[in-house]
């Protein structure tokens, strides 16, 4: 016996959470995007999206956010903090990929130091992710390790029903628990299937590709001009990336008052490296290039042994110039053979 | 001999006969219907090379990579009629020379591909001139028209939502092959004259600079609405830039490389209508 959550139910299940004060998101789409955000019912939801074009990781790292204001006056400096808020999230309907990217991120924001605005954001915020019975030609979670019903980062699992009626609902950690509790009584046990998942082709060797990367030898390998001469630096598969992390902090004021802003930024762009004496040390793009995969399949596991890519496809799926991480590992492990 | 051998063996023919140094064309992408911009240096390698509807970037933008074009040497390159419109408006800001590049020029009418007459970018004045005849007669897109009627507050909510997406990638900028500025403004850190932060009032000077810059320059081309990773109709924003001065200077940008650029040229008997 295995518990079931109605489609029905959803209605009474989202007014349940709100009526106990958890902000409920889910995917949406509008104008032609989608991403998550904040919404009063279900109504809102675009259930049929296989993966929305912005990611989870917007809710816990948003574009741009204030960190505290400043204000210097003659006899003292006053700052003050923006701390996020800390009331409960649910996010309804998040992807494997998506959610698994938070936990991967966990790492990176826990490292040296700690980042409160994730963390905050992070342990108000239950995730329920709906496992994949579709896919597109994008999607390669399995070729890193990951799959369509992987539970990392997700805190319920929901598998949709062959009848497309509801999903077997799996808590897998104590916020999901608790999130549960509260709609126990639409929980129904029951007997019914779950849809098969989607099959998703594994389309290269990871581990062949980490080796290959990690041999210094092919650090200079002609290999990153050719594999990236197309790249035109526009950041979109950092942007859309639900592991890409990098930030610049700005101060928007002038030097007597202001507010102090953590912006999203990227490796992709020429500014990102350049040193106030004018000199780059990444100042080609195939540098740039090279530098996103070995962030994500040299440092980042030599330093939290996980790679720092889910396998999301976005960043070939949203290429303008139809690059990505898929391409260049599937050319690196035919290098291998 | 269909239109893609023709352009191949085409390409084939430059590359051997040493008359260009690359070929910028289109190759097969990840997908039957996405296509990607290649570069073909040898004659045994034009077999690569794609043409068919699907082949709607505009290329032109790659031809000013740092010292590509400094050795003197040509290149040949896939252009739609705007992208030969972008190289006339390259050539005449003195970004490049023309006498450099070889225009394998093409149109897409409907699903059919069809080859144009013509190597040098002064080749191809009938087919822009029959274009700017064309864009006079109508509005670019049918969203434009609504966008007139709108009144400016209703206007100014549409693109504050639109704006509201924004995530300051910059890939707009860096698809347009009119954005050719090494260091951009918004780049300018000391001091920082734009805001690098998308809230609303970043993403609006970010959006509206670019609206500006690109006055009687966009050759709607849309590269920069294909790149945009949050789907915001920019070409709507160019495009009524492309109104104004088509109106205004009857000024149809990249017409040819001898074009004045709109915003950087004066003139006594200008109208100046809109000073008081
Ligand atoms: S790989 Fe593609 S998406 Fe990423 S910066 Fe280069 S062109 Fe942009
Ligand atoms: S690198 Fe590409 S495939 Fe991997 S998580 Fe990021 S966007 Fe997705
Ligand atoms: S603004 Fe957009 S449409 Fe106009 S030339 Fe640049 S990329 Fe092309
Ligand atoms: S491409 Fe779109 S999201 Fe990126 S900066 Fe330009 S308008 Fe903003």
């Amino acid at each position: 016996m295995t518990k079931i959550l109605y489609s029905d139910d959803l209605t009474t299940c989202f007014s349940t959470w709100r009526k106990e004060g958890i902000m409920t998101f889910g995917p949406v789409q509008e104008a032609g995007n989608s991403g998550f955000r904040e919404v009063q019912d279900e109504k809102e939801l675009d259930m049929n999206l296989i993966l929305t074009s912005r990611t989870l990781k917007e809710l816990f790292f948003p574009r741009t956010e204030p960190m505290l204001s400043y204000s210097i006056g003659k006899q003292q400096i006053e700052t003050s903090e923006f701390l996020p808020s800390e009331k409960p999230c649910i996010i309804f309907g998040a992807r494997p990929c998506d959610a698994a990217g938070m936990a991967m991120d966990d790492e990176l924001f826990n490292w040296d130091y700690r980042d409160e605005y994730w963390f905050r954001r992070r342990s108000r915020s239950v995730i329920m992710t709906i496992a994949c019975s579709t896919s597109d030609d994008f999607c390669m979670c399995t070729s890193l390790g990951l799959g369509p019903d992987s539970a990392k980062g997700s805190d319920v699992l929901l598998r949709p029903l062959a009848s497309g009626k509801g999903w077997l609902v799996e808590e897998l950690t104590e916020k999901g628990d608790k999130a549960l509790q509260s709609i126990a009584s639409l929980l129904k046990e029951g007997t019914e299937e779950a849809a098969p998942t989607a099959e998703v082709p594994v389309l290269f060797d990871l581990e062949a590709c980490t080796t290959w990367l990690a041999d210094p030898e092919n650090f200079e390998s002609h290999f990153w001009k050719e594999i990236s001469e197309r790249c035109i630096g526009c950041g979109t598969c950092t942007y859309l990336c639900p592991t890409c992390h990098c930030f610049d902090i700005q101060d928007e004021g002038d030097t007597y008052e202001g507010i102090r802003r953590k912006n999203w930024d990227s490796c992709s762009f020429q500014l990102f490296t350049m040193h106030t004496s004018g000199h780059n040390p990444r100042n080609t793009q195939s540098a740039r290039w090279r530098q996103r995969i070995m962030h994500k399949f040299n440092y980042f596991s030599l330093k939290f042994s996980v790679n720092s890519c889910t396998g999301c496809g976005r960043c070939t799926r949203e290429c303008p110039v139809d690059m990505g991480v898929r391409e260049t590992l599937q050319a690196i492990s035919t290098l291998q053979k | 001999m269909s239109i893609q051998e023709q352009y191949r063996s085409r390409a084939k023919e430059l590359l051997g006969e040493g008359s260009v140094k690359m070929v910028i064309g289109y190759g097969v992408g990840t997908t039957a219907t996405r296509r990607r911009p290649i570069f073909i240096t040898s004659p045994d390698e034009t077999d690569r090379l794609v043409l068919d509807a699907s082949c709607r970037t505009n290329l032109a933008g790659y031809l000013l990579r740092e010292g590509l074009l400094a050795d003197q040497k040509s290149i040949a390159v896939f252009l739609l009629p705007d992208g030969v419109r972008a190289l006339n408006i390259l050539a005449a800001e003195s970004q490049l020379a023309t006498a450099q590049i070889v225009v394998l020029g093409f149109e897409i009418k409907g699903e059919e591909v069809k080859p144009l007459e013509g190597t040098a970018a002064g080749d191809f004045s009938a087919i822009i001139a029959e274009r700017k005849e064309q864009r006079k007669a109508q509005p670019s897109h049918e969203m434009a028209v609504k966008l007139e009627e709108m009144t400016p507050a209703e206007r100014f909510a549409f693109w504050e939502k639109e704006f509201s997406r924004c995530i300051k990638c910059y890939a707009c900028r860096a698809a347009c092959p009119m954005c050719w500025c090494r260091r951009c403004v918004v780049d300018n850190n000391q001091p920082q004259w734009v805001n690098t932060s998308s809230h609303t009032l970043g993403n609006l000077e970010w959006n509206l600079v670019r609206a500006f810059h690109l006055a009687g320059r966009c050759v709607e081309c849309g590269n920069c609405s294909e790149a945009c990773p949050v789907n915001i109709p920019l070409h709507l924003l160019n495009g009524r830039m492309t109104d104004e001065v088509l109106t205004a200077f009857d000024h149809y940008p990249g017409a040819d490389e001898q074009q004045e650029p709109v915003l950087a040229s004066f003139r006594k008997d200008d109208p100046e209508t809109f000073i008081l």
